[in-house]
C-alpha cells in the first residue's frame, strides 16, 4: 500500500513531447484513472509509474520513497496490459506464478499461492490450461491473477477491457471495482472510455496533449469540467456547447444564438463581464414543453429508461434526454428551454470555465 | 493432374536415382543398361560404405561443417534479429536491406578473394573457413525469418516479464526463446541444409584434410570412367540425413516461416 506522486514529470519521444510537466498525486488506496483520447499520453504516464519508460524529467515517488531509478519490479507495482500479455507457452497456473518461479519460491508455495488468487478469480478448472484456449473474459482474469499473487503495493491497468465485448466489459468493470473495495490497494487505470472511467474511480485525470486537464471526483468532472475540451470528453450524449451572446430583451436576460433565444440568470451575464462567452448545458438540464424558444425536433433516440430528443437550428443544435419513452416525433415544433442555473459559461478564447454561481448567484 | 504433373517431376528424378544405386554399374553401362529387378543389389552401397570407405568420413565432414554454421547462424542471427526487432536502432531498416544485398554478389565474384584471405589466415582446408563461408548466406536468411518472427511478438510480453521481475536475459531465455522455437527451428534446419548441399565454396576451400559429402560424391565421376551406380548411392546416403530432418521438423519448419513472414 502506496500513495503515488508525480512531480513535473516530462517525456519526448524525439521531437515529440508526450507528457508535458504532469503533476499528480495518488492518495493510498485510492483509485485513480487517466482518461484522454489516443495519443494524449497516459500510456506513457503509466509507463514512467511502471517503470517502463523513462521520464526525461520530473520525479516518480511511490509510497514516498523516489523511484525514477527502480526497475518496474523493484518499485512494487504491479501491471495489466491492454493485450493481456500473458506468456504463450505458459499454462495458466505458470503464467500467475512466473513471478514466485523468478524470486525462486519453493514449489508448494507457488502453488498454494496460485490456487488461493485462482479461487478469488474463479479461474480453479483452468490452471492447467494455455491461454489460447481461453475466452477473452478468461485471459482477462489471468492478467490480473499474475498481478494480484504480486500483492503490490500499487496496481496499474492499461486499458484492460478494450478487447472486451461491451457485455463482458460492464461485467469486469463491476469486478475491478469490488476487487478494489475488498482489497484497497492504491490503482491507476487508463483508459479512453469516459463511462468507464466514471463509473470506476474515485478521481478522474483528464489528459490533453500531453497535460492534466483536470483532476477530480467523477461528480466534479461532470458537473464543473474546467474547459470545453473536458466538458466534450466527459457524459454521453456530448455537452452541447453553444456559440452566441447576451442580448437583454424583455427585461429578462437571454443567450441568442440566431434565431433561438435562451433565458439566463443575471449572475451568469456578469460573469462574463462583456467578454465573448459560449454556453454549455448537459442534455438531462434541456427541458421541452416547458415554454422557451420554440425549436424542430430532428432526431428521436429511444433508449428505454430515457430518450434523447435532438433539436437543430441553423446555428446551433441540442440533444435533450428526457427520463421514459415520450411521444415526441420528428418535424414537431417544441418550446425549448435551458434549467438556468445548470448552465455553464466558458471564455470563447481560452475555452477555460467561468465560474458564476459562487461568487455572482 | 497439376499434381500428378508435379510429383513425377519432383520424385521422377529421386526414383531415377535410387533405382540406379541399386543396380551395379557394369548393367548400368551396357547398351540398352539393363535395369530389372533381379540386378538389384546392395553392392555400390557397400562399395561407396566399406570397400572404397570414403563417404562415412565425408558425410561425418559435412555433418561439422553444417552442424557449425546452423549454430552460429541461430546464435548471430537471432540475437542480431533481436536487436534489430526491439531497439531503436538508428537506421535499422537500411541495415536489413545492406544484409540482403550482400546476396547479390555471385558467389564466383568472391570466390577468389576469399580463398586468398582465408590462405593468409592459413584456414585453408579448415571446418572453420567452411562454416564462416556457408555463414554468409546463410546467416542473411535467419536474420530476415527471425527478425519477422520477433516483430510478431508483442512487447508487451517483455513487459510483462520485466514488471514480474525478470531480468532482461531472464527474459530473453524464459520468455522469448521458447515462443521462438519454431523460428529457431525453421531457421536452423534452413542453414544446416543450405550448408550441407553447397558444393562451390567447399571445393574452392578444401583439399585434402576436409572432403564433405557433394565433393565426395562429385568425385566418383573420373576422367576415364563415372561410376553412376556407387555416385548415386553416395547421393541417396547423403541426402538421408537432411530429408529425416525436414521430416521430423516439418511442422516447426511451416509454423516458423508462415509466423514470420506474418509481418516482414
Amino acid at each position: 500500500m502506496a500513495d503515488v506522486e508525480l512531480v513535473g514529470i516530462s517525456k519526448a519521444f524525439g521531437p515529440v513531447e508526450a507528457c508535458k510537466d504532469v503533476d499528480l498525486r495518488i492518495e493510498d488506496g485510492e483509485f485513480v484513472t487517466l482518461l484522454g483520447p489516443s495519443g494524449c499520453g497516459k500510456t506513457t504516464t503509466l509507463n514512467i509509474i511502471a517503470g517502463l519508460e523513462e521520464a526525461t524529467s520530473g520525479e516518480v515517488r511511490i509510497g514516498g520513497r523516489l523511484v525514477n531509478e527502480l526497475g518496474p519490479f523493484e518499485r512494487d507495482v504491479a501491471m495489466v496490459f491492454q493485450n493481456y500479455a500473458l506468456y504463450p507457452h505458459m499454462s495458466v497456473a505458470e503464467n500467475i506464478g512466473f513471478t514466485l518461479r523468478l524470486r525462486k519460491r519453493p514449489k508448494s508455495e507457488i502453488a498454494e499461492r496460485v490456487s488461493a488468487v485462482a479461487e478469488t478469480l474463479e479461474l480453479s478448472q483452468l490452471l492447467e490450461r494455455l491461454p489460447r484456449e481461453l475466452s477473452g473474459g478468461q485471459q482477462q482474469r489471468v492478467a490480473l491473477g499474475r498481478a494480484l499473487i504480486r500483492e503490490p503495493a500499487v496496481f496499474l491497468f492499461d486499458e484492460p477491457f478494450s478487447n472486451l465485448d461491451a457485455t463482458l466489459r460492464v461485467r469486469m468493470r463491476g469486478e475491478i471495482k469490488e476487487l478494489h473495495q475488498r482489497l484497497g490497494v492504491t490503482s491507476i487505470f487508463v483508459t479512453h472510455d469516459q463511462e468507464e472511467a466514471m463509473s470506476i474511480s474515485d478521481r478522474v485525470a483528464i489528459m490533453r496533449l500531453g497535460r492534466v486537464e483536470q483532476v477530480g471526483t467523477p461528480e466534479e468532472v461532470y458537473a464543473r469540467p474546467t474547459s470545453t475540451y473536458v466538458a466534450r470528453f466527459v457524459g454521453s450524449p456530448q455537452m452541447d456547447i453553444l456559440q452566441g451572446r447576451f442580448e437583454r430583451t424583455d427585461g429578462e436576460n437571454r443567450y441568442r444564438v440566431g434565431e433561438a433565444a435562451f433565458v439566463v440568470p443575471d449572475g451568469a451575464v456578469a460573469a462574463a463581464a462583456g467578454r465573448e462567452v459560449d454556453l454549455g448545458i448537459r442534455p438531462e438540464h434541456i427541458q421541452l414543453g416547458a415554454g422557451g424558444t420554440p425549436l424542430m425536433i430532428r432526431v428521436v433516440q429511444p433508449l428505454g429508461p430515457m430518450t434523447y430528443v435532438t433539436t437543430a437550428w441553423d446555428e446551433g443544435g441540442l440533444t435533450a434526454r428526457l427520463p421514459g419513452m415520450t411521444a415526441h416525433q420528428p418535424g414537431q415544433v417544441v418550446p425549448v428551454s435551458l434549467a438556468a442555473e445548470n448552465v455553464l459559461l466558458f471564455d470563447r478564447e481560452s475555452g477555460r470555465r467561468i465560474e458564476w454561481r459562487a461568487s455572482h448567484g | 493432374m497439376a499434381l500428378l504433373a508435379f510429383m513425377v517431376l519432383g520424385l521422377g528424378p529421386v526414383a531415377w536415382g535410387v533405382i540406379t544405386s541399386l543396380t551395379p554399374t557394369t548393367a548400368l553401362t551396357q547398351t540398352p543398361p539393363d535395369l530389372s529387378l533381379s540386378n538389384f543389389s546392395l553392392d555400390n552401397y557397400v562399395d561407396v560404405l566399406v570397400t572404397r570407405g570414403n563417404l562415412p568420413d565425408a558425410l561425418l565432414d559435412s555433418a561439422i561443417v553444417a552442424t557449425l554454421t546452423a549454430t552460429l547462424s541461430l546464435v548471430l542471427g537471432s540475437v542480431a534479429a533481436y536487436a534489430l526487432s526491439r531497439l531503436r536502432v538508428p537506421g535499422s531498416n537500411k541495415i536489413l536491406l545492406a544484409v540482403l544485398a550482400t546476396q547479390m554478389f555471385p558467389g564466383i565474384v568472391i570466390a577468389i578473394p576469399l580463398f586468398i584471405v582465408f590462405s593468409q589466415l592459413r584456414l585453408v582446408d579448415t571446418y572453420v573457413a567452411l562454416a564462416v563461408t556457408n555463414l554468409s548466406f546463410t546467416l542473411v536468411v535467419v536474420i530476415w525469418i527471425m527478425k519477422g518472427f520477433f516483430d510478431a511478438i508483442p512487447p508487451q510480453l517483455e513487459r510483462a516479464a520485466a514488471v514480474d521481475g525478470a531480468t532482461t536475459l531472464q527474459t530473453f531465455r524464459m520468455v522469448v526463446l521458447p515462443i521462438s522455437l519454431p523460428a529457431l527451428f525453421a531457421s536452423g534446419v534452413f542453414a544446416f541444409i543450405e550448408s550441407w548441399n553447397e558444393f562451390f565454396f567447399a571445393i574452392i576451400l578444401t583439399r585434402v584434410d576436409i572432403k564433405t559429402a557433394p565433393i565426395a560424391i562429385a568425385e566418383f565421376s573420373g576422367q576415364y570412367q563415372t561410376l553412376y551406380g556407387e555416385m548415386l548411392a553416395a547421393a541417396v546416403l547423403a541426402s538421408t540425413p537432411v530429408i529425416v530432418l525436414a521430416i521430423i521438423f516439418r511442422r516447426f519448419i511451416v509454423k516458423g516461416f508462415v509466423e514470420g513472414a506474418v509481418k516482414g
